[in-house]
This record gives structure tokens, C-alpha cells and sequence, in this order.
């Protein structure tokens, strides 16, 4: 690991110095005119090259990096974010929508109604056509969800359709779900990416040609390179989309895909631009750059079934002895919003817990001294390097916990061996990670999961608000969620990862902030 | 020679068959589950154990590798599981980029080291001598990505002759391939023309000044028929060498140059199936180019039995 860190770092330097070669003022340029370096680039440069001679794109085309390639491109069997910010709104949608701002909307059903919170009656919008040319209809939202709630389809989320005891066609438009019992999060479930419509006759197809009635349809996918999506003609939403091709290609490394941005290959860096560049792209006269929210919640997770995290004592003093600020500054640019819970700021029912427990290592010490640690501990800290932010985190953790005698280790581990050891066998210490989904205050209602947190006050209050539906007595019921939350510290809340887009000027209508893992295309356009 | 060759081909199956072993067991000793990584964080357990057991990783190992040998040995790899083809297929699509890449950057090697090595040895100790050695210093200690990413940003970024990064496909023309290929195999090839330059300067220095170069000088035959036929045929059993096992090198060098350039080409193909787990693709792949290694190094003992008669005697 240590020689992978090292090249890691050497990359980092070298890209920094080569950034100052290349926009930089007379100064630099003239410190680096010496450096033989530059002799081996002027000799490469009399190197004949063909003019460019590219074909010319259709004018609303878009070409948008993204940093991973998704895993299969079916929604109902990968919850994979890189598989939703394909798919997700613009090749397949659902009943229900997660607007911008994180609203639910009506989509594919027009309306609905429910007099008991038992009984929900969808009404259908008229004249939608799967991409198959195919009218979608009542029976397709009964086959859709009955195959998600059968746990032999291996759908990831059966218990999102847990609730639900029957599915009712009225007619070709109308379709009735009975619930079992109340459930608040049941119209949000559908509108998660899981419960996408699909039709009955693609369903062998959809790990490689996902068919359903978005804005686009599948033309191209061009295995480890690019994803082509093409403007369906017959799409419900009028005067949508306003692009006719949209190309996703697939760049993992964030110098590659700020060169490709800056070489003019591509139209949207959407994902992994590093709070770094942020400035890059604010100087350059060609791009703009959207900074906004997500809900992707950056946590240092404890393991709480092992001594001495099984003690809220010790818990609550490695949430003192940790400077979010500090971190915010340190490690991200100044960008992220400082979180005290897992309910993020896109979230209905956000408390601002973020001073609830105000960065002091006296009282970190102090606690310390009680649980029996006068003299702090040993501790491992596992990162994964794929996500770059995880590194730089730890590292101005390391050094917070060592001013309480907190001595920890930071141990890089590559992702496949984080799901494994950390994720699934809870095999460490501490972590640090980025929790992307919202709504998900149940990991912590979940004694299995890996922090293996197991509060039987939290479980109640939990299932309560699951059950509620009185919006005023659920805001409660969240609000004391919250405050659990911060008492009992299972883990330490970082910082909300902001969302930062770079683009060329003239590309408009992509989202701020970014409430659910899509990237929804279907309203961007180039504008001259 | 029948003998030798005999011989050769033996150590070539055996050396395959062990390396088949090896990538089966290293693969699966590996932590890190491949349903989990396509489920991701979000899903139930439940669902990646109905996950694994499609995809049949629940069975013995033993049974798993029986049947991975008799697929190969029919010419069926598998079928890669992120990606929903068969590995096959995979292999020979990436290779349609990794080949010219590497055959590009051997191109670029030995056009670059050859003539520098030969110049250097006949200048030896005069100026010629110091400044080819100079150069070939600076290309061993520049990394090859960091030549990537210097000539993406002057030629790309900053001049705009080229694109970043990416293939366009052999469909967009012969010239835009290649143009999207250029950069990646400077780069790749910079650090092995180094090596080849030194190389082929010490191979050449070494015969120079052999008895039977003086005999020649000595029969009144021209300088350029001295250094062409008789220093370079005996100086090019160590060069054929060395380029042999470079081209292997190449090979895996263009890992990090493709993840530079994003080009889908063989080497990222490897990495993104062992990041993702996707194992039928990681066996397929690695036992790919072991065995082209292996051919190699083959096709580098034969040539050797023609070139120096004594070898194939041993």
C-alpha cells in the first residue's frame, strides 16, 4: 500500500506542477523554461501530427464524463449510483418523481388517491409509449411491482414493497395498491430508482438494453468507453428533450477529465471533479462551474460492537476531538457543509445538529479519562483511495485524535476489500465514507449493519416515523431521531460532499443540487 | 534444433498450465465479493447471496476451475459478469486498441533506440555519446504516465492538434485512430526506448572491439560494412533480448498509459474486471496475455537457435 500511496502522491505533485506549466504567468513559465523536460516536449513537438479533422456533431449533442462505468444498466437489479446516472429519468422513470429541489411529483401517474392510507388509487397519464412503441398501461405497473416485491427476482430493495398486499387493475389506466399497514415512506419508494417502469416482454434485456418510456433510448454501449443515448421521438413530456444525443463516456480519473474538459472533448465533467479544481475552472473564460447540495453524507463510522467503541463515552469523545472545520478547510477547499446527523440538508425534516457537539478536546479528554482511557488507545483507520476524499479526511483526522492520545493508523484498502472486510464482516475500527442515498436514517435502526449500532430507543422511534403520517407529528419524530442521534454518536457526521459540475458555457438546465443518484438530461440544452 | 524446439514447446504448455492455477487460486484468495460490488452498499444481503449462487461462485473451487479449463480449452472463456458478453469477445474487441498501441510503441522503440545506440557506440566518448546518453537518462526517469499526462496537456490542452484521451474506433478512419493512438504509444514507448538505447550502445561497444571486428577492419573492409555485418548481427542477439522481453513490458505498461488516455483498451479491460470483480474476465485476461508473454519469450528462444547456432546445443 505504501508504494501505491507513494505514486498517488507523486501524481498529485506532478499534475500541480504540470497545471503551473500550463496556465501559468511569465514567473513559472521561465522557471520551468531551463528544465529539460521542456526541451523533450519542444523536440516531440516538431513531431509531424495530422490536423484535427473530426467529423462535425449534430448541434445538440452533449459529451458527458462520467467516472464509473455502470455494472449492468438494470435499475431493478443493481442499485449501483453509476447505473442510476445513466438510466435513472432518462431512459427509464417512474411513477412518482424526485424532483430538483427533492420534492415528490407526479410523472407516469398523473395524479393518485387515498382516503385511508391503505388503499392508493393511481391514475395513469395518457398516451405514454414504452420505447418498444407499446402504450404503457395499469397492468404493466401491477407486473412491475409484483416482480420487484417477489424475493426470487433478487430485486436489491424487496423491502421497499414489503407493505404491500395487493395490486388492483381498475382499468387500462387506473391501478389500486392495497398496503398492509400504513407506511410514510411508501410513495417515496416509488419514486426510487428500483421501482422504474418497464415492459413485461424486455425484462431478459434490461442488463444491456434497458427499455423504458424516458427521453432517451438506448442507441450504443461501447463496452469500457461510452454510453450513447438517443432523443425518443414519442416522449410524453412535451418539448422534451431538447438535445437529440447525449454520449456519456466513462473517465475514472479526474486530471484526465478536467484535460478532456479543457481539450474541449467533453461538454460536462458530472462526476469526481476534486474540490481542488475548483479554481481551475472558475478561472477559465470557457466553463462554468455549479456547486449545489447533495445527500451524500461523509461520516467517520465506529465500530460499535468492539471495545472501546462499544462505549457512547469513547464515541462521544472521538466526536469532540474531531475538528470539522478544520477538516472542511483541510481537506476539502472549504467546500461541504458541516453535518451533527445522518438527516442531510436536503431533507424535509433537517435539524441543524452541527453545533450540537462544538469541537473541544478537553471535554474529549475528560470523557476519555472516564471510559478508562486516561491515556487514549491504539486505533486502525480504513480508507478507500477510490474515493480521493477519504484519504485526505483520514489524514487530518489522524492528527485531530492524536491531541486527545487517540493514536490511530490510516490503512488504505481498495474497495472491493472495503465491502468485504469493512462493509460486510465489520472487520475494523474505523472508516471514513460517503453515504450516498437519502432517506437513509434506517442503516441506524439496523443492528446488523456495519456500524452494528444497536439502539432499541432508536429502532422504536424509527418504526414510529415509518408508520406516521401526520407530516407534523413525523417532523417530530425525526426531529427526536436527530437527537439520539447526536447522544448516542454512533458514528461521527463529517460533512455533507458537495456537488461540483464543471461545464462549458452555454450548456443550461442541469441540476444544482442533486437529491436523488440521477443525472437527469432531459431538459438540458446548449444555448447560444 | 527438433530437439530444442521439442523441448521449448514442452515449458510452454507446463509454464501455461501453472500459470492457469495461479491466476484461478490468486483471484479467488482475494477478498472482496462480486455481487457485493455490483449491489453496492444499498443492498440486502439477501439479495447478493442470490446474487453469488447465479453466478455460481457457491460451488467448490475445484469444480470451478474444471469447468473454467474445459470452457477455455473448447475456446469459451466465459461470460464477463458486469458486462453481460462473452470474455472472448471482450478480449479481442480491447485488442483491437491495445495491439497497434503496444506495436506503435515498439515502433517508436526501436526507430528511437536503435539508430541513438548505434550513433552512441560509434561516437563513444565524444560528445554524440554524452548527449544520447543524456536523453536515454532522462526517458528511464520520466514516468510514463507523467509523459502522458505532459503531452496530453501541451499537445491537447494547450495547442489542441489532439484529443485528451479516448478512441474514436477504426469505423472513424485510419487517420483519426491513429491520431488517437500517437500520444499513448510516445509515451509508453519513451521509458523501454531508453532502456533499448543503453542496451544497444553497451551490445555494440561490447563487439567493437572483438578479435574478429579487428580481423575485419584489419581485410581493409569499410567501416559501414564493419558495423552493419559484423558488429550488428553479433550485438543483435542482445538487443532481439531485451526488445523481446520489452514488448511484454509494453504490454503492461499500457494499464496505466489507457487509464491516462482512457483508450478501452486491454489493460483497462484488466483493471476495471479486478476492480469490479469480474472474474471470468480477470482469468480470461491474465491467461491471455500470459500466454502471450510465454509465446514470446518462445518465439525469442527460437530465433536465438538460428541466430548463435552454440545456444541450441545446451
Amino acid at each position: 500500500m505504501a508504494s501505491s500511496l507513494w505514486v498517488g502522491r507523486r501524481f498529485e505533485y506532478s499534475v500541480r506542477q504540470i497545471y503551473c506549466l500550463v496556465h501559468a504567468e511569465a514567473p513559472v513559465m521561465s522557471r520551468f523554461r531551463s528544465a529539460p523536460v521542456l526541451v523533450l516536449i519542444l523536440a516531440l513537438a516538431t513531431l509531424p501530427v495530422a490536423s484535427p479533422a473530426q467529423p462535425p456533431a449534430p448541434a445538440a449533442a452533449l459529451m458527458v464524463q462520467v467516472t464509473s462505468e455502470p455494472p449492468g444498466l438494470d435499475l431493478t437489479a443493481t442499485p449501483a449510483s453509476a447505473t442510476a446516472a445513466v438510466v435513472f429519468y432518462n431512459v427509464q422513470e417512474a411513477l412518482v418523481k424526485v424532483d430538483q429541489h427533492g420534492t415528490l411529483v407526479p410523472w407516469l401517474a398523473e395524479r393518485w388517491h387515498t382516503a385511508d392510507n391503505l388503499n392508493y388509487t393511481f391514475f395513469l397519464k395518457r398516451g405514454v409509449r414504452f420505447h418498444n412503441g407499446r402504450p404503457f398501461t395499469a397492468e404493466d405497473v401491477k407486473y412491475v411491482l409484483d416482480r420487484a416485491r417477489n424475493p426470487e427476482t433478487k430485486h436489491p430493495h424487496v423491502k421497499h414493497y414489503e407493505d404491500i398486499a395487493t395490486i388492483h387493475v381498475k382499468d387500462e389506466h387506473t391501478v389500486t395498491v392495497t398496503l398492509k399497514q400504513p407506511n410514510a415512506m411508501f410513495l417515496y419508494n416509488l419514486a426510487r430508482q428500483g421501482s422504474v417502469m418497464y415492459p413485461r416482454e424486455a425484462v431478459e434485456q434490461l442488463r444491456s438494453q434497458p427499455v423504458g418510456t424516458g427521453p432517451f433510448t438506448l442507441a450504443r454501449w461501447d463496452r469500457g468507453d461510452r454510453i450513447v443515448l438517443k432523443r425518443y421521438p414519442d416522449y410524453h413530456g412535451k418539448g422534451l428533450p431538447r438535445l437529440d444525443q447525449v454520449t456519456f463516456r466513462f473517465i475514472p480519473d479526474p486530471n484526465a477529465a478536467l484535460a478532456a474538459l479543457q481539450a474541449g472533448d467533453i461538454d460536462v465533467l458530472a462526476f469526481g471533479l476534486g474540490p481542488e479544481s475548483i479554481e481551475v475552472v472558475r478561472r477559465a473564460p470557457n466553463l462554468q462551474l455549479i456547486l449545489g447540495e447533495t445527500t451524500n453524507d461523509v461520516i467517520l463510522a465506529l465500530n460499535n460492537a468492539k471495545k472501546p467503541y462499544a462505549d457512547v463515552r469513547v464515541r462521544r469523545a472521538i466526536t469532540y476531538a474531531v475538528n470539522k472545520d478544520e477538516i472542511v478547510k483541510g481537506a476539502m477547499f472549504g467546500f461541504g457543509r458541516i453535518l451533527g446527523t445522518n438527516v442531510d440538508p436536503l431533507n424535509p425534516y433537517f435539524v441543524d445538529m452541527a453545533k450540537a457537539m462544538a469541537y473541544s478536546p478537553e471535554k474529549a479528554k475528560q470523557l476519555l479519562a472516564e471510559a478508562g482511557y486516561p491515556h487514549g488507545f491504539d486505533a486502525v483507520l480504513r480508507v478507500p483511495p477510490q474515493y480521493p476524499y477519504t484519504v485526505r479526511t483520514g489524514e487530518v483526522i489522524v492528527g485531530q485524535l492524536a491531541k486527545v492520545g487517540i493514536r490511530a493508523k490510516l490503512e488504505q484498502i481498495e474497495w472491493g476489500q472495503w465491502l468485504d472486510r469493512v462493509y460486510k464482516n465489520a472487520d475494523y475500527d474505523l472508516t471514513i465514507i460517503g453515504h450516498a442515498e437519502a432517506w437513509d436514517a434506517g442503516n441506524y435502526a439496523n443492528p446488523k449493519y456495519y456500524f452494528r449500532y444497536d439502539s432499541p430507543r432508536f429502532q422504536e422511534v424509527f418504526k414510529e416515523s415509518e408508520r406516521t403520517l401526520d407530516d407534523a407529528k413525523r417532523r417530530a419524530l425525526y426531529g427526536e431521531l436527530q437527537k439520539i442521534m447526536v447522544e448516542e454518536a454512533p458514528v461521527v457526521w463529517l460533512y455533507v460532499y458537495p456537488r461540483i459540475v464543471a461545464a462549458k458555457k452555454g450548456v443550461q438546465g442541469i441540476w444544482k443540487d442533486l437529491p436523488t443518484p440521477s443525472l437527469d438530461l432531459s431538459e438540458v440544452a446548449w444555448v447560444k | 534444433m527438433r530437439r530444442y524446439l521439442a523441448r521449448r514447446v514442452v515449458a510452454f504448455a507446463a509454464t501455461l498450465f501453472v500459470v492457469s492455477i495461479l491466476v484461478f487460486v490468486v483471484i479467488r484468495v482475494l477478498p472482496g465479493d462480486p455481487a457485493l460490488l455490483i449491489m453496492g452498499t444499498e443492498a440486502s444481503p439477501e439479495a447478493a447471496a442470490a446474487l453469488r449462487r447465479a453466478m455460481g461462485l457457491d460451488r467448490p473451487l475445484p469444480v470451478q476451475y474444471a469447468e473454467w479449463v474445459r470452457g477455455a480449452l473448447r475456446g469459451d472463456l466465459g461470460r464477463s459478469i458486469q458486462y453481460d458478453v462473452p470474455v472472448g469477445s471482450l478480449i479481442l474487441s480491447r485488442l483491437r486498441v491495445t495491439l497497434p498501441l503496444t506495436l506503435l510503441a515498439t515502433l517508436f522503440m526501436t526507430a528511437t533506440a536503435l539508430p541513438l545506440g548505434i550513433f552512441a557506440a560509434t561516437h563513444h566518448r565524444r560528445l554524440g555519446d554524452y548527449l544520447a546518453m543524456v536523453a536515454s537518462q532522462l526517458g528511464i526517469a520520466i514516468p510514463s504516465f507523467w509523459a502522458g499526462l505532459l503531452l496530453i496537456l501541451f499537445f491537447a490542452v494547450r495547442l489542441g492538434w489532439v484529443e485528451a484521451g479516448g478512441f474514436p474506433g477504426w469505423e472513424a478512419g485510419l487517420g483519426a485512430a491513429l491520431r488517437a493512438l500517437l500520444l499513448p504509444a510516445v509515451a509508453l514507448g519513451l521509458i523501454q526506448a531508453a532502456i533499448l538505447t543503453r542496451t544497444t550502445r553497451s551490445a555494440v561497444l561490447e563487439v567493437i572491439h572483438a578479435e574478429h571486428v579487428r580481423t575485419a577492419r584489419a581485410k581493409g573492409l569499410g567501416e559501414r560494412v564493419v558495423t552493419w555485418k559484423h558488429v550488428l548481427r553479433n550485438a543483435l542477439i542482445t538487443i532481439v533480448t531485451i526488445a523481446g522481453l520489452q514488448f511484454g513490458q509494453l504490454m503492461a505498461g499500457s494499464i496505466v498509459l489507457e487509464n491516462v488516455f482512457y483508450l478501452p483498451g486491454l489493460g483497462r479491460l484488466a483493471l476495471s474486471a479486478i476492480s469490479a470483480r469480474d472474474l471470468p474476465v480477470v482469468q480470461g485476461v491474465v491467461l491471455f496475455v500470459a500466454a502471450t508473454i510465454i509465446t514470446l519469450n518462445f518465439a525469442v528462444d527460437v530465433i536465438y537457435g538460428f541466430l548463435d547456432p552454440r545456444i541450441r546445443y545446451d
